[in-house]
């Protein structure tokens, strides 16, 4: 697990041992990646990123589109042997992204409980001390590079 | 079965004095299919935690080569919790308080579950 602040190791090492998950990912909407676990490559690490933060958007834009007065919350997708669990959450910091990838050994439930948790965690122990920014902000791409240099150093690979 | 009906059985479960709440969970995920609780029981965090026991137990029996369990029962300081298997992957969870007529409630929780299929 590497996280770019000491505060969020507690609450992210809760959700991956009560959940059991295997991948997991924590950033601001503005496109910084504020924790990971499990993910051994830079790159893999923006693309999951990008993508995951391009889902939200497309579904919020979605929810907008249908008239749903709120956005639909989290999206899951479930495959035969692992499902990705996809939230936005509030903090103190603004809007964050979590994204957790987990299998057969876990469920959509427990994941839900604790991710809800996590995100409860991650309220009460963030310092507020920064502006939120807008989801797929202007500077998404260069936060993105600029947190994947110091979670995993250099360049991205 | 409609979800009307889910939901009267669902409400026979929970008129035994004691029972906080019945709850038909989809063991495969995790969640909340239907539900007659009162307001208090954290009815998503008892079908995500229920499912978590049944699936383990039903490893624990494949391991050991035995028959899936029908039900599986959870007895704590604070109250007990009954499963017993639906349809499928339905399984009906019920939490009681520790002075509930446990012997009455397993006897129309097994009726309840059988309605259900």
């Amino acid at each position: 697990m590497r996280v770019l602040e000491p505060w969020l190791a507690e609450p992210l090492t809760g959700l991956l041992r009560e959940s059991s998950a295997r991948l997991a990912l924590v950033m601001t909407a503005s496109g910084q990646v504020v924790a990971q676990h499990g993910f051994t490559r830079s790159l893999d690490v923006m693309a999951v990123a990008a993508l995951g933060a391009g889902i939200l958007a497309t579904t919020a834009e979605l929810a907008r589109v249908v008239g749903s007065p709120t956005d639909f919350g989290a999206v899951v997708h479930h495959g035969e042997s692992q499902g990705i669990w996809l939230a936005p959450f509030d903090t103190p910091r603004g809007r964050w992204i979590g994204l957790v990838v987990f299998g057969r050994e876990s469920s959509v439930g427990l994941v839900r409980m604790f991710f809800d948790r996590f995100a409860a965690d991650v309220r009460v122990a963030a310092p507020s001390d920064t502006q939120p920014r807008e989801l797929l902000a202007e500077g998404f791409e260069r936060e993105l590079d600029d947190s994947l240099r110091a979670l995993f150093g250099g360049a991205p690979r | 079965m409609t979800l009307t009906a889910w939901q009267q059985l669902l409400d026979t479960a929970t008129s035994v004095p004691g029972v906080r709440g019945a709850v038909l969970v989809s063991i495969d995920d995790g969640l909340v299919i239907a539900e007659s609780a009162m307001d208090i029981l954290p009815t998503a965090e008892v079908a995500a935690l229920a499912a978590a026991i049944v699936q383990r137990t039903l490893r624990v029996s494949a391991a050991a080569s035995q028959r899936p369990p029908r039900s599986v029962r959870v007895s704590g300081d604070a109250g007990t919790l009954m499963a017993f298997v639906a349809d499928g992957p339905l399984w009906l969870v019920a939490v009681a308080d520790p002075a509930a007529e446990l012997g009455r409630l397993r006897l129309l929780l097994g009726d309840v579950a059988a309605a259900l299929r």
